[in-house]
This record gives C-alpha cells, structure tokens and sequence, in this order.
C-alpha cells in the first residue's frame, strides 16, 4: 500500500506498463483500426461503401460457414470441458503431490510440440494409409484402407486435443483454492456425490471454468492450422474464408469485413455467455 | 439406571503406513455430555475425531454412535456432524442456504419447513436476521454460528467439535467458550470437541480424555483431572505446575503417600501410580496450593524469594529453597486477597503445602537430581 501510494506520487509506475502498452497498441488496436477502415471501403475506389458487409450477409455459403464454425467451436469448448473437469478434479483433489506434478507434466508436454507439428503427426495417424487403417486391417477388423481424414469429427477431435491444456490449467487454478474440508464439510452434513459437485464444487470452479471456455472458444474459432489440415479443403472454416480473400483473391477489404464480422460477433457473444451465467469478467480473470 | 452411550469406542487403533497415530483407544460418550479430547499437536486426537466423523476408517476396532457400529458407514450417512476448525463455511451460498444445505440433503420437507427450522436454528445461536448476509460479510464470531446452526440444525446423535475456536482472539473466545457450553446444556445434543487447550476443556467439559501419541492417558471430570493426574503426562500437561525432578522414593506412609529426598529435603506427595521405595521420581506441586508465610517457621521449608511477578488478579512468586545440596526453585501462586502477606523480593519465607496438593510419578527418564 505505501509503496504503491510513493510510487503513484512520483507517477513512474504506468511505465512498467509501458512495454505492455506499446504491444498492444501497435500490434493490436493500430491493425485492427485499419482492418476496420478498409472493411468499408471499396476494393477498387477506396470509396465508403457496405457492399462488403451486404457480401457476407446476402450469401448463404459464408453464412453458413460462418454457423457452422460457430457451432463446432461451441461443441469442441463443451467436449473440452467434459474431459478437462474430470481431469482438473482428479489431478488437483485425489492424487499425491508427486502423481500430481506427473499429471501435470503430462498435460503441458504434448504442448512444447508446435500445432503445425502436431496436426502433421494425427495426419500420419488418421490417413488412409496411415498407423490406424493399418492397425484395424492388421486386427482384421477391416480389409481396406479407410480414410479418417477430412471429417468433421476428425476436427473436432484435433481441436479438443490442441484445446485441453487451455481448459485444464485455469480449472485446475481454480480448484486448486477450494479447501478440501469443504467437500467434508458437505458429505458431513449428508451430501453425496452429485450434490457436492452441483452445490460446492462447480460454483467454486465456476471462474476457471468460464476462463477457460472463453480461450478455448476463441481458440478454437480462429484456428486455421488445426481445421486446415485436419479438414482439408471441405473444412469449410470461418478463418480459411477470410484466408481466401485476403491471400487467394487478394480482396483485402471483403477479408476484412470478415475479421471484423468474426471479431464482433466473438465479444458479443462471451459477453452474453458471461451476462446469463451471471459471471463478472473481472472476477472470472 | 444404565446411562445410555452416545459415542463408544472400542479398541480402535489406526495406523498409516507405519505410524501409529491412535493406539488402542477405548471409551464412552454418555448421552447429553460435554466430552473433551485433550492432547497435544500431533496426539492422534484429530484422527480420533475424524474417525468418528467417518473421513478415517480404523485399521482395527469398533466406532459406535447411538448404539449402532459405524465401521462401514459413510460419512453422510451418520448421525453426527462436524464443527471444522476452519469452519468450512459455504462461500457461495449465503448464511441460510449453509443452514438448510444438511436439510435440502435429506429431502422429504417444504423449503418454508426447511428455512423455518434454519431460523430457528440460527435464532438459538444469537443470529436472528442474517440469513441473507454472505459468508464474508459477517464476523469471525458469527460464523462461528453459523456453522454451529448448520450441524444443530439436522439435530444430530452427537455434535463433533474441531477446535472451532482456536482461531478466535481471546476475548471473543472466552466468549463463545461459555456460550458453547450454555447451548449444550440447552439443547441437551452430545457435544465431543477436540482441543489442544486446556483452560476450555477444563472448563466446558464434563468429561476430559487425555490423549498422548495416541494412547488414552486418563478420562476423568476436570476436577479429578485437575487434582489427580493418573499419569507424567498427564501431571504435566493439564495445569501449571512445579516439576521437581529426580527425588529418592524413601519411604511411603501409607497406601497413598510416599515421601521423596530431594537432595537432603524430604517432600510428602501423594503417589500418583503405584511406586516402591528406591523409586526415582517426580514430583508435581500446584502453584495456587502452596501456601507462603512470611519468616521462618517449623511444619515447611525455608526459602528466599528471588523475585515477584505481578500478574493483576494474583502473583507469581519465585522461592528458592535455602535447605538442601542442589538449589530448588518454587513457583508460588500468591492470590491478591486482603489477607495475602506483603513480601518483597529477598525476603526470607516459609512454605507448606497439603501432602494431597503434591503429586509423585516415576521419573520417565530415571535421573536422579
């Protein structure tokens, strides 16, 4: 506190957040203020115009598209969060100090391995002639080759495993401080199971949880690596549209009326998420 | 009249990994008593209450409440329920919703029955009206309450108490020391607190377990526990005490009392387990029981005040004997009262002492002084 007030006084503290600043200022808002510009300007005259916005929502493909990726990134944060909680619980209230770190380990190390390098290597897994068709050919179990690349579910499955450790950690964060003579506390006074986890523990959690849906859902909407090369060309991804445009048909203003299209409606909806759920996003940070 | 048990304990032994934390631990909890268990850190009263409680399983002997063996039973399916020493209030619901969490668990009752009870729970705890505060918005004191309330509520067998006060400052503990007592006596439910502190045990309970690394020392009233140690132990946990180490068992009067040579001066005391002559031994003089007149006098032993400790109510007052080869040094507990001598330090007193106000055990470490 006095330290603070003495560093105040002499108004050098805001520097340290300088280098902070600087980051976000250059790196983020200063793009993304173009990003805006442009997405209403005219591809040729630089005129002001909506066409690139009417583009989006007069086509059923990319709002389609635009649904879709949506609706697979709010599945992949609920089925990440499905294996995440059981994992954070057992890894932070059941196991021993050393299980724990092990678990630990275990759940940051598939992570030292870029996503680019990981998504190549369920490549070798998933193709058609790759270690899984063998392996079900080799059970007897098929007689050809099966191809379980390019599917939806191979999406979904790639991106709950890039999505894990992002759920894991704020959850296991959370739980972390939930002292344990509460979940005695509620068997004591006759709770079971399900209630406990319903009444004590979930609420407790409620913060990690929301942390962790919210960078999960984000991650999972601007994936391009992952969806790319586990989707291929069908993936039919949000992000690739906005690749497309900006990259293959060089229409940086329609690309960018995308991005911000994809930007809103992110906000818009972890703040309706955070509205229902009753959560503050101070308090969930 | 056979006294109905609430709380017995038959054998029970637990054991992790190779540490004995209980050891064979026997006894009964009479219904609507004010039971303690009495250690220190580390004695296995913890465990002892735990298994009760049912979050520990003996690794051999019997746990009984209300007649009925509770070996295998869990935890919410017992009819007692723990007052933590950290509380463990419910931080996300609010004062009522802790009170009626026991209640919504059981079922089979309207939520206005069940916020009625809670009411009157929180009513008979001084509470009245905070039933819609949070956790965090209430004193230390009052979620000391709450949390009472909480485990009232469902009207237990027997209450389990942790230490609940220990966090408390003193104040507010003597407090809530008396208040816990009146409710018990009130509402006639079996209370079974652990505690490291002696000053509540003695003065809350109506019956007192020893317990030290693991073992039962003695289960007494405060009283009895007070004026008549079973054990070492015992002698030198609960109250204050002057330790006279390493005295000669010379001779015993009679069935109950021996006299001890501490270098050249003979002490009676009544022997606190049996002893034989030759015996080395200690001996435990109360400091209130000691009484201290001024000058030199037959029936005593002559001392010199080295100094005066004065403590409001009372004063603690150092006397080193003047007979004897090895210097002893007494504490005196001199009570402000308007017969209570004038002494200053230096002064030449004489001490005396009921042979009953001194008690001799066998010295654990067989040194003699």
């Amino acid at each position: 506190m006095h330290l603070s007030t003495r560093f105040r006084r002499g108004q050098r503290l805001w520097l340290l957040l300088l280098p902070t600043l600087l980051w976000i200022g250059l790196l983020f808002v200063l793009p993304h203020i173009k990003l805006f510009l442009l997405s209403f300007m005219d591809r040729r005259s630089g005129a002001f115009t909506l066409a690139n916005y009417a583009a989006f929502f007069n086509s059923s493909l990319y709002r389609n598209v635009f649904v879709r990726t949506t609706t697979f990134s709010i599945v992949t944060t609920l089925l990440t969060l499905f294996i995440s909680f059981p994992a954070a619980f057992i890894i932070t209230k059941v196991l021993g100090r050393k299980m724990k770190a092990l678990a630990l380990i275990a759940i940051v190390l598939p992570y030292w391995v870029s996503e680019l390098i990981q998504a190549f290597t369920w490549m070798i897994l998933f193709r058609e002639t790759g270690v899984l068709s063998y392996l079900l050919q080799y059970l007897g179990i098929t007689h050809h080759n099966i191809e379980f690349l390019y599917h939806n579910s191979t999406i979904v499955v790639g991106l709950v495993y890039t999505s894990l450790l992002f759920m894991t950690i704020p959850i296991i964060n959370s739980l972390d401080t939930l002292d344990d003579s509460l979940i005695e506390a509620a068997y004591d006074l006759g709770g079971d199971f399900w209630s406990t986890m319903r009444e004590i523990i979930i609420p407790h959690a409620a913060p990690g949880i929301m942390v962790g849906s919210i960078m999960v859902f984000m991650l999972n909407l601007g994936n391009y690596v992952t969806v790319t090369l586990l989707g291929g060309k069908n993936s039919l991804w949000f992000t690739e549209s906005i690749y497309n445009q900006f990259i293959v048909r060089f229409n940086q203003n329609q690309g960018a009326a995308f991005g911000v299209i994809l930007l809103t409606f992110s906000v818009l909806f972890v703040w309706i998420v955070l509205k229902i759920t009753k959560q503050d996003l101070t308090e969930a940070m | 009249m056979p006294q109905e048990i609430d709380v017995s304990l038959v054998h029970v032994t637990k054991k992790f990994g190779d540490l004995v934390a209980v050891d064979d631990v026997s006894f009964e909890v009479p219904k609507g008593s004010f039971f303690s268990i009495l250690g220190p850190s580390g004695s296995g009263k913890t465990t002892v209450l735990r298994m009760i409680a049912g979050f520990e399983t003996p690794t051999s002997g019997d746990i009984y409440i209300g007649g009925e063996r509770v070996n295998d039973v869990p935890p919410n399916k017992r009819r007692c329920n723990m007052v933590f020493q950290r509380l463990a209030l419910f931080p996300m619901m609010d004062v009522l919703g802790n009170v009626t969490f026991g209640l919504r668990r059981r079922g089979g009752m309207s939520k206005a029955e069940m916020e009625r009870l809670a009411r009157k729970a929180l009513e008979r705890v001084g509470l009245q009206g905070l039933g819609r505060r949070k956790i965090n918005q209430i004193s230390g004191g009052q979620q000391q309450r709450v949390a009472l309330a909480r485990s009232l509520v469902l009207d237990p067998t027997v209450l389990l108490l942790d230490e609940p006060l220990g966090s408390l400052d003193l104040k507010l503990r003597q407090d809530m020391k008396l208040e816990l007592k009146h409710l018990q006596a009130r509402m006639g439910t079996t209370f079974v607190y652990i505690t490291h502190d002696q000053t509540i045990a003695l003065a809350m309970s109506d019956t007192i377990a020893v317990i030290n690394r693991g073992k039962i020392e003695q289960i007494a009233s405060p009283e009895e526990l007070y004026r008549r140690p079973a054990t070492h132990f015992v002698a030198s946990f609960v109250g204050e005490n002057n330790k006279l180490e390493g005295g000669r068992l010379v001779r015993m009067r009679d069935a109950q009392v021996c006299e001890v040579d501490f270098g050249g001066i003979l002490m009676s005391g009544r022997m606190g387990e049996p002893l034989s002559p030759g015996d080395t031994v200690d001996l435990f003089i109360r400091p209130e029981m000691i009484s201290l007149r001024p000058g030199r006098h037959e029936n005593g032993f002559p001392g010199k005040i080295e100094e005066i400790n004065f403590d409001g109510s009372h004063s603690l007052i150092v006397v080193n004997l003047l007979e004897g080869r090895a210097p002893i040094t007494i504490n005196v507990k001199l009570q402000h009262t308007e017969q209570a001598p004038e002494v200053a330090a230096g002064d030449l007193v004489t001490l005396s002492w009921r042979w009953d106000a001194a008690n001799a055990f066998r010295s654990p470490t067989g040194k003699e002084a």
